[in-house]
């Protein structure tokens, strides 16, 4: 079928030109219209040197007319705007990160004592790991003590005052002797973020390198503490995932079933939607309304928390949200945190879907709220499937239009699973890599945006690094554009260089693994630390890079950092807005690398991205001499 | 022939935004970009203003292209010269840095670039469809039509005051 | 043979052009006929420093199919310098044989050098006075055999004469009798960052004196003796100490000469047909309403203008002019003088700023509820503004803090 050139090339996923062409004839706007409608956008906001932190102003600062501003109100520089725009923006991400970590403690929790209803704990080998991490003695004792303590371990990250936070302790010796000496090595996760946004505070931290220190700082408390326990906690109530089978794209939605997708990023709600959807009550109520059963579907992180425990589909990633609305398919789309766009209250009005907000964080304009909480979370679930089993009816088949597109995926691979798929021990991944066989590593991760051809950034990124046979890490809306095309089966070992389809052949891994949702980066951090202590080295070390083709999240931006903190060479693929700043930009492209052995770039072109990338690992082989 | 299209600005719409002020220099730098423009030296400059006056007003100004140009007389290397789409252009080759065309200008438009020392103004972006100025301002302060349609709308925009005023 | 032409522009510099060209936008048909005493087509007058430097060729001076001077058809005769003017039988004579009738005249000769009489040996090789592009080709030729020339006069052109100069590779000094350079254009005190300009870019000035003989042997000058017995050794010497407006042929005719020719409000003489703009032509100051002849490119442009429109038949009143008004720009230190600037004598309202970069005098009445005069010195944004503001005779009460402050923008005229 031939599309509007505009269409084609707005995204490089059929199912993309499909349901953009049929919101054109339904005329309904989607975020790839309001892109363009907001275009050209503000240059200010472009380069980060608008500042709103006071009501001085707003003050901006003029990029190139001699006669325009130099200096806010106050005497904030460019440097000085952008840097403190730039760490709000970590803030923000931290945040969010963190949040959902703390949000996983709580349940914990709250199962440990009794008191949620639903929830167990899947995953004792986990659990006592961590109690061990942790200190917390877990000879015979149940696994509600156990939990309950670390429960309390975890919680208690987040509003520490001192010490350090004890994920961190994963990474190696040399990489958290460097952050103590640069003052980075966080404190409470809270407690960063509080302090950026006090630095950031009209006339407090006025120093850019200062700033963007205590951003750092903050990151490291997202990666390798909120995320982590987000990650770490999700294992031991849900499972660590294993490497299993399923299906991507928007024909993932079935035309004869009751459509449930559940988006967001939080597995505490999602885990129980899938546990409801299976209740043999409600799916006969299904069948009798003519359905024939209950198909529930993921999009965003949380697509890929209950794709990776339970092979459940994943009908797309973050810009496809509208335009599984737009299939006039779906009874319930049923959200909770992060990503989620406003536009779905008014967009579902246009078609029989009911939005359903269940945080009490996250509210939408439109959406129908029904409350989530642990403690009746099942009985909760089920009323929100059984809402969506009783809207079928009110489904008009003749709007209904879902294309066919979708892909076989194997998704799932935790540290663990990672670790198992090699024999049980990382030598053989070393070996590859000593050998040449496997020329380096890349976690490859990140949102979408309308600015890069949707999936483009990440396809075209990550075939290129399989090719050339650096074995590829990935999570998040990366992971689902991997999986809709293919890239996630052991067959695609077919793509990669000769080096990288032996090692994947023998082991019968996808050359892209998947590692789940956008904390789960945070699994990709413990595999590098793993890798660098197996050989005696720094994270900084190693052949690995990362990338971010189409971030644009402040989740995005915190990962960045987390990930250069760490010591990973990070390419983003959008422009962060920082350019208004020649110092903020030397020294994230330039003297961060004296600092903590990393760097950022932008780089646009995938392609080009990857031979950045591609270029950085071989540097790194030749200082490891392999 | 039909007329040309010129830039007008409805001043009420203006909310100081500058975004104009940046796509202008954007559209007169060497990379076209707003990311390889803040790079390049010397920095592209903007060809329109936007000015405040009390109580709070902003007020876009750029080249009105004059009927009966000053600068275009005032000029001693004849380095200005109006189109035929009737823009009034400075040749940067002619154009010898004696700034007479500044000191004539009623509305204060004409840049001095001191780096190249030329004088610089709007050039109603040549190669572009629409000024970039006029597609960058979000609230429609800017506008791109021909003198008669532009008045026109002003006077039936005025009529409709006239008509809701009057109840 | 009799030879006529509807349009006879007599002078081949701004003023006759701008008269030519504003002529065609109306009248497409009748002859135009230009004559200039010159060997050269009209050229942009301002520009013969670049000669002299280099910095421009001679096809880069032409006026025609430059800038506004694009239409066509305006028969131009080079070399032809008008003797004697007959209004009975309207026709001019010119020093070639030649003579030439007229429908309209328009007298726009210009001005030459005027040169000091009380200075000896002003005859020899080497001595300018740079008017014409003749004179530009012959001082280029000149600097390429010496190492040191002598300017005397302190004007905007005998400095751009002496940067062209200074820009070939010549030492030069200027000998300038007034306390400070510029002194047609502003106060002494107004022009201490442009003087500390010029002597950072290497110009020597000698302030205070006046030069009595010019010495000279066989390969022309080789000295200037100032009036405190000092002498500088030279190899030529260029005098810029005004001008004089070209009026000779016009003696006997009855065309009112009063300083210059006289006009009436339409740039019309005292005998029909006539017409007259540019720094022959005595102009008048829209504001204080006095009459005096000028040396201005902008005026003159603007009086041929609006010559040319009443010769065509449109009848157009002629706006004034400032007797200063310059805008320049030397050794990298632009300024703009216009109005009424000096302020020594008299009873004004001066408000004065200064920044390590840039200066500003801006002169109001007595009552201080208008601006007649402003010096801008380093920075001259919107000084088209205050032209406007001082020529329509604006009231300041609102503006008059922004003037001071140097803040005002055409905003405050919305």
């Amino acid at each position: 079928m031939a599309y509007d050139e505009k269409i084609l090339e707005k995204s490089i996923d059929p199912s993309v030109h499909k349901m953009l062409s049929r919101a054109a004839e339904l005329h309904i706007e989607t975020a790839w219209d309001r892109y363009e409608k907001m275009l050209p956008e503000c240059g200010f906001g472009e380069l980060g040197v608008c500042c709103r932190n006071c009501n001085m102003g707003p003050c901006r600062i003029s990029p190139f007319d001699d006669h325009g501003p130099k200096k806010g109100v106050c005497g904030a520089t460019a440097d000085i705007i952008v840097a403190r725009n730039l760490v709000r923006m970590i803030a923000g991400g931290a945040a969010a990160h963190s949040d959902h970590g703390r949000d996983l403690a709580h349940t914990l929790l709250m199962t440990a004592e009794g008191k949620s209803s639903g929830y167990e704990i899947k995953d004792e080998v986990k659990l006592k790991t961590l109690a061990v991490e942790y200190g917390i003695p877990v000879d015979g004792r149940t696994k509600e003590e156990i939990a309950l303590d670390l429960a309390k371990a975890a919680y208690a990250e987040f509003g520490k005052q001192e010490g350090f936070i004890q994920f961190t302790r994963r990474a190696p010796e040399k990489r958290v002797a460097l952050w103590k000496k640069l003052g980075i090595d966080p404190r409470g996760i809270d407690r960063e973020i509080v302090e950026i946004m006090h630095r950031t505070h009209i006339g407090v931290d006025n120093d850019p390198v200062n700033l963007i220190l205590q951003g750092l700082k903050a990151s490291i408390a997202d990666g390798w503490g909120g995320s982590a326990i987000a990650t770490e906690l999700s294992d031991v109530l849900f499972g660590t995932p294993v490497p299993v089978r399923s299906q991507s794209n928007l024909g993932v939605l079935k035309k004869d079933h009751v459509n449930i997708i559940v988006h967001g990023h939080e597995p505490v709600l999602s885990e129980m939607v899938v546990a409801a959807a299976g209740d043999p009550g409600l799916v006969s109520q299904a069948e009798k309304t003519g359905a024939k059963g209950i198909n529930v579907v993921g999009i965003c992180c949380t697509g890929n928390e209950v794709c990776m425990r339970h092979g459940i589909p994943m009908a797309g990633n973050f810009l496809q949200q509208e335009l599984a609305v737009i299939t006039g398919a779906v009874e319930a789309m049923i959200v909770d945190v992060q990503c989620i766009m406003p536009s779905l209250g008014p967009l579902s009005e246009c078609f029989h879907t009911k939005f359903i907000s269940t945080s009490p964080k996250a509210k939408f304009p439109g959406a129908l709220h029904m409350e989530f909480h642990e403690e009746k979370a099942l009985g909760i679930a089920k009323e929100i499937v059984q809402a969506a089993v009783d809207n079928y009816r009110s489904r008009d088949q003749d709007k209904v239009m879902i294309p066919e597109d979708k892909t076989e995926c194997m998704v799932g691979f935790s540290t663990e699973a990672v670790v198992r798929a090699l024999g049980g021990t990382l030598d053989p991944l070393l070996e590859a890599v000593k050998t040449g066989k496997i020329r380096g590593i890349a976690g490859v991760v990140g949102c979408n945006n309308p600015k890069i051809k949707h999936d483009h950034g990440h396809i075209g990124l990550v075939e290129e690094l399989i090719k050339h046979d650096v074995l590829v890490t990935s999570t998040g809306c990366n992971a689902m554009a991997c999986a809709k095309r293919g890239l996630l089966l052991p067959e695609a070992a077919e793509q990669a260089g000769e080096g990288l389809k032996s090692v994947c052949q023998a082991l019968g891994i996808p050359p892209v693994l998947h590692m789940g949702s956008c904390v789960d980066i945070s699994r990709i951090l413990t595999v590098c630390a793993a890798i660098a202590n197996a050989l005696g080295v720094d994270i900084s070390d190693l052949p690995v890079a990362g990338a971010a083709p189409e971030w644009m999240s402040e989740k995005a931006v915190s990962i960045g950092s987390y990930v250069v903190s760490s010591g990973i060479f990070t390419v983003l693929g959008t422009v962060p807005p920082v350019l208004g700043s020649p110092v903020v930009t030397e020294v994230l492209t330039r003297t961060a690398n004296d600092v903590v052995g990393a760097t950022f770039a932008v780089e646009t072109d995938p392609v080009k991205a990857a031979a950045l990338m591609i270029a950085h690992i071989d540097a790194k082989r030749k200082a490891l001499g392999v | 022939m039909t007329q040309p299209k010129e830039i007008f600005v409805k001043t009420d719409r203006c909310v100081g935004c500058l975004s104009c002020t940046i796509a202008c220099a954007v559209a007169h730098s060497n990379s076209r970009t707003l990311f390889g423009a803040v790079f390049e030296k010397p920095v592209p400059k903007s060809r329109i203003y936007v000015e405040w006056s009390d109580p709070d007003k902003k007020i876009p100004l750029v080249c009105r292209h004059c009927e009966e140009a000053p600068c275009m007389f005032a000029c001693i290397s004849g380095a200005i010269h109006r189109d035929e789409n009737g823009v009034v252009l400075t040749d940067t080759d002619k154009c010898i840095g004696c700034w007479t065309c500044v000191m004539v200008c009623p509305y204060g438009v004409i840049g001095r670039h001191l780096e190249t020392h030329k004088a610089y103004r709007c050039d109603r972006c040549p190669d572009r469809d629409v000024p970039a100025c006029v597609s960058a301002c979000p609230t429609g302060a800017l506008v791109y039509e021909t003198a008669a349609s532009f008045s026109g709308a002003v006077r039936k925009s005025a009529s409709r005051e006239l008509i809701r005023s009057e109840g | 043979m009799e030879e006529s032409t509807r349009y006879l522009i007599a002078g081949g510099g701004a003023a006759g052009m701008a008269a030519a060209h504003a002529i065609r936008e109306i009248d497409q048909e009748g002859t135009i006929t230009l004559l200039t005493d010159e060997a050269d087509q009209p050229y942009f007058r301002p520009l013969i420093p670049f000669l002299v430097s280099g910095e421009k060729k001679d096809s880069d001076m032409f006026m025609a199919g430059s800038g506004p001077y694009k239409s066509g058809n305006v028969s131009v005769r080079t070399g032809s310098l008008i003797t004697w003017f007959d209004p009975e039988q309207k026709t001019v004579y010119l020093e070639n044989g030649g003579r030439i009738g007229y429908e309209k005249i328009l007298f726009a000769t210009g001005s030459r050098p005027y040169i000091p009489p009380d200075i000896e040996g002003l005859d020899a090789d080497g001595v300018f006075a740079l008017r014409t592009m003749a004179d530009a080709r012959s001082m280029a030729k000149r600097a390429e055999q010496t190492s040191h020339a002598v300017m005397l006069g302190g004007g905007v052109l005998n400095l751009k004469a002496a940067f062209a100069l200074l820009k070939k590779g010549l030492k030069v000094t200027l000998i300038v009798y007034s306390p400070e350079v510029l002194s047609q254009l502003m106060e002494p005190e107004d022009a201490f960052l442009i003087r500390k300009a010029l002597d950072q870019a290497g110009l020597k000035i000698i302030n205070g004196r006046s030069a009595e003989i010019v010495l000279s042997g066989k390969n022309g000058v080789d000295a200037v003796g100032l009036d405190n017995g000092r002498e500088l050794s030279c190899g030529m010497v260029c005098i810029g100490k005004g001008v004089s407006p070209n009026v000779h042929f016009l003696e006997g005719s009855g065309v009112i000469v009063d300083g210059g020719v006289a006009a009436d409000m339409y740039t019309a003489c005292n005998i029909k047909d006539a017409y007259t703009a540019g720094d022959v032509a005595v102009a008048y100051d829209p504001v204080s309403g006095d009459r005096m002849v000028t040396a201005l490119w902008t005026n003159a442009v603007e009086m041929g203008r609006c010559a040319g429109k009443n010769m065509a038949g449109v009848k157009t009143k002629y706006s004034g002019t400032f007797g200063i008004l310059n805008a320049t720009q030397v050794a990298d230190e632009p300024f703009v003088s216009m109005g009424t600037v000096h302020t020594k004598e008299g009873d004004f309202e001066v408000q004065r700023s200064s920044t390590a970069g840039s200066y500003r005098k801006m002169v109001f009445n007595a009552g201080g509820d208008r601006l007649i005069g402003a010096v801008l010195v380093g920075d001259i944004t919107n000084a088209g503004l205050y032209r406007y503001v001082i020529r329509e005779k604006k009231p300041v009460d609102r503006i008059k803090q922004n003037i001071i402050d140097h803040t005002l923008h055409y905003g405050h005229f919305v």
